[in-house]
């Protein structure tokens, strides 16, 4: 969309402010509107039975086989994707300039062994930024790459001092020497979860472990099972990274594949919200159950103003609604910074971030597929 | 986190300990007890809240009635001497404590927390609330990893006053149409975890796995007890009140002894004796406490071998028809 354009349907948009709104509180709702918000719960079950499996699909960083696999298994007939060396998923659609990406990352947190004692207890680094009492005697799944073996997060031992960080944790394989352990095919470097599963909570909500960036690929795949490549007039690549939480490995990877060649990037990533009683709410509140979020500031990227108000727009005419904020955090959009692609980032509202209790909002899920399709095929 | 078991706490004992080494694979007839230590380690029996529990057992125990107190009992034989066997069923946990206007719940404890660290087992983790209606999911909620960045935190351990339990609603009406209300029930989640060499770990596993225990024993006795009354009972509120178990004392006692099977912090393998010196004297008699060994006490992963669950049916059988 050309400058041109855009100033003008700006000022369209402006006119239009007032005449009904998105649906906010106090505000009143166009038909239309309404008639949106109805699809969007119509089409949660959808949006359930793709976000399900790929929050039950573990994937810690560098492991990401196992999600990249029930991505696969949700593409449309017609895509044709494609592995590159990093282990990145992608799916090309359509041809010509400009090309646009979306990228959502399969990764998700968790631990990796880094050594295993005598006494068969395993030593554990952590893959990603997140509390590690959260994880602290808790059940534990060591992923060897041909199984899962149940083990437990040993907690502290009763006379430590109770503070909320934890020692460094060690995990218990119930095993009783590295001998045994070894037995059992678990090596170092094998990665390490906690046990996970997608759980409905009440009206629209559901929670599960690593929502963050699950709902992203989810969006990813709602949007191209929707798509009509016919109606897309440029080359538009949808890419599944890997190692997204350890410093955006992945992404560099596709940055520097496409190099110049790129004119606009949008990661699909979290929105983390202080949409929380434990929060402060100085900033990054965006509400679950209205909609996703454009990511305008955080801290690897600025999504450049006007872009921001061409979501808006594009947005608009079918009624998806868009919250706007900043917040904290990196995404895979930004290492497109250096040739000079500007990143757009969108996510959608997740409490309690990089914890087992993840909380999202389905609609907000159908929203995002929407607005990846609605970008992909009018901007 | 500090191990204690909520037993030990209510229940000082006195040096004497006894220990009997156990050893051997499972066999088949132990996957009975096997299988019920797993079912019971999934079930939720707060103190003050077990009868969702009981009525469980007494489904379980056809012999079984619910006594005055709450409590599962089966009687057997007459005349003396009585002799009690009974474990406790109940588990630290706590009820929803309000609700607010945005629709997040608050908690209140049951009890003193068993340890300093027992609060902050919830944050961040799935839990269970049980509404008129049935089991509601929810989480308790924690602070964003990414919001905290650049910011102090405190190390203290998280307590029960920062617990702001999510069900996904948005308001009271909606909190209200789950079946959810002041002093539900609530728990973390249960999902026994087996692990290792035939180990289970879930909260309160050895508890569940003594009551297991004495439970499968008590369906092969009718046979051949010993001569006397024999008492086997599973009891509510053995923390704060200890309502169930003195009530026996006071409906059917006095007994000539008293047998309490429960977790204790022995190494797994290792079944033990002590003696027990809390109870009121006059109506238990002699007193003993008989431990099923657990690691990680009092921990979401307390864990207990389930070889020691059978030995510990077994010497209970044996105990009942007189032998030790």
């Amino acid at each position: 969309m050309s400058a041109r354009r855009v100033a003008l349907a700006l000022l369209v948009l402006l006119a239009l402010e007032g005449q009904g709104g998105r649906g906010a509180e106090g505000q009143q709702v166009s038909p239309g509107a309404a008639s949106a918000a109805s699809s969007v719960l119509q089409r949660v079950p959808e949006a359930e039975a793709i976000l399900g499996p790929l929050v039950e699909s573990y994937g810690v960083s560098g492991m990401e086989a196992p999600v990249r696999e029930t991505v696969m298994r949700f593409l449309p007939g017609w895509a044709k994707p494609e592995t590159d060396s990093a282990g990145n998923l992608w799916v090309r659609v359509g041809e010509g300039a400009p090309t646009v990406v979306f990228i959502a990352h399969l990764d998700e947190i968790g631990f990796r062994i880094t050594a295993v004692g005598e006494d068969g207890l395993a030593s554990l680094e952590q893959e990603g930024g997140f509390y590690s009492s959260l994880f602290e005697g808790r059940p534990a799944l060591v992923h060897t790459g041909s199984r899962s073996v149940p083990a437990v997060f040993a907690p502290r031992a009763p006379d430590a001092e109770p503070r909320h960080t934890p020692p460094a944790l060690r995990l218990d394989l119930g095993a009783g020497s590295r001998a045994a352990v070894e037995a059992l095919g678990v090596r170092v470097g094998n990665t390490v979860t906690m046990p996970k599963n997608y759980q409905r909570l009440a009206g629209a909500r559901a929670t599960g472990r690593s929502f963050d960036d699950r709902v992203g690929c989810t969006a990813l795949l709602l949007a191209l099972r929707r798509l009509d490549p016919k109606r897309v007039h440029h080359q538009v690549i949808f890419v599944w990274s890997v190692r997204e939480e350890i410093g955006l490995e992945g992404a560099e990877v596709v940055a520097q594949e496409l190099g110049l060649t790129v004119a606009r990037v949008h990661a699909i990533d979290t929105f983390v919200s202080s949409d929380s009683p434990l929060e402060l709410k100085t900033f990054a509140f965006a509400p679950l159950g209205q909609g996703p979020v454009a990511r305008a500031l955080d801290n690897s990227a600025i999504t450049p103003p006007t872009l921001v108000d061409t979501l808006r727009l594009v947005t608009r005419p079918r009624f998806i609604p868009l919250q706007i904020g900043a917040t904290n955090g990196g995404n895979d959009g930004s290492v497109f910074a250096p040739w000079g692609a500007p990143d757009a980032a969108v996510g959608w509202p997740l409490r309690y971030s990089h914890s087992p209790a993840e909380v999202s909002d389905l609609r907000d899920v159908v929203s995002l597929g929407d607005l990846v399709q609605a970008v992909a095929e009018g901007w | 986190m500090k191990g204690s078991s909520p037993a030990r706490l209510l229940v000082g004992l006195a040096a004497v300990s006894i220990t009997v080494a156990t050893a051997g694979p499972l066999h088949s007839q132990d996957r009975r007890s096997e299988a019920l230590a797993e079912r019971m380690a999934a079930m939720t029996a707060v103190t003050g809240y077990e009868q969702a529990v009981v009525d469980s057992l007494l489904r379980l125990l056809p012999a079984a009635r619910r006594d005055r107190a709450g409590n599962a009992v089966i009687t057997l034989g007459t005349g003396e001497p009585r002799r009690l066997f009974t474990c406790p069923l109940d588990e630290p946990g706590y009820v929803v404590g309000g609700i607010r206007d945005d629709g997040w719940l608050t908690l209140r404890r049951v009890g003193p927390a068993p340890s300093p660290l027992f609060d902050q087992q919830l944050e961040g983790q799935r839990v269970t609330v049980f509404g008129i209606v049935g089991p509601v999911p929810g989480v308790v909620a924690v602070r964003s990893t990414h919001l905290a960045r650049g910011r102090s935190a405190s190390d203290e351990p998280f307590s029960i006053d920062q617990a702001y339990l999510d069900l996904g609603a948005s308001s009271p009406a909606e909190v209200e149409k789950l079946g959810v209300a002041v002093l539900s029930p609530v728990t973390l989640a249960k999902r026994p975890h087996r692990y290792g060499q035939e180990l289970l770990a879930a909260p309160a596993a050895a508890r569940r796995g003594a009551c297991a225990a004495l439970a499968t024993a008590s369906l092969g006795t009718p046979a051949g007890i010993a001569p006397g009354q024999l008492v086997i009972a599973f009891t509510v509120e053995s923390r704060i009140t200890r309502r169930g178990i003195l009530t026996l004392g006071n409906t059917l006692g006095p007994f000539a002894s008293t047998v309490i099977v429960d977790g204790g912090d022995e190494d797994l393998g290792q079944l033990s004796e002590a003696v027990d010196t809390t109870l009121p004297p006059g109506r238990f008699g002699r007193a003993s406490l008989w431990s099923l060994p657990r690691r990680y006490g009092g921990s979401p992963v307390e864990t207990i071998a389930l070889q020691d669950v059978a030995n510990l049916e077994r010497r209970l059988a044996q105990a009942f028809v007189g032998g030790r």
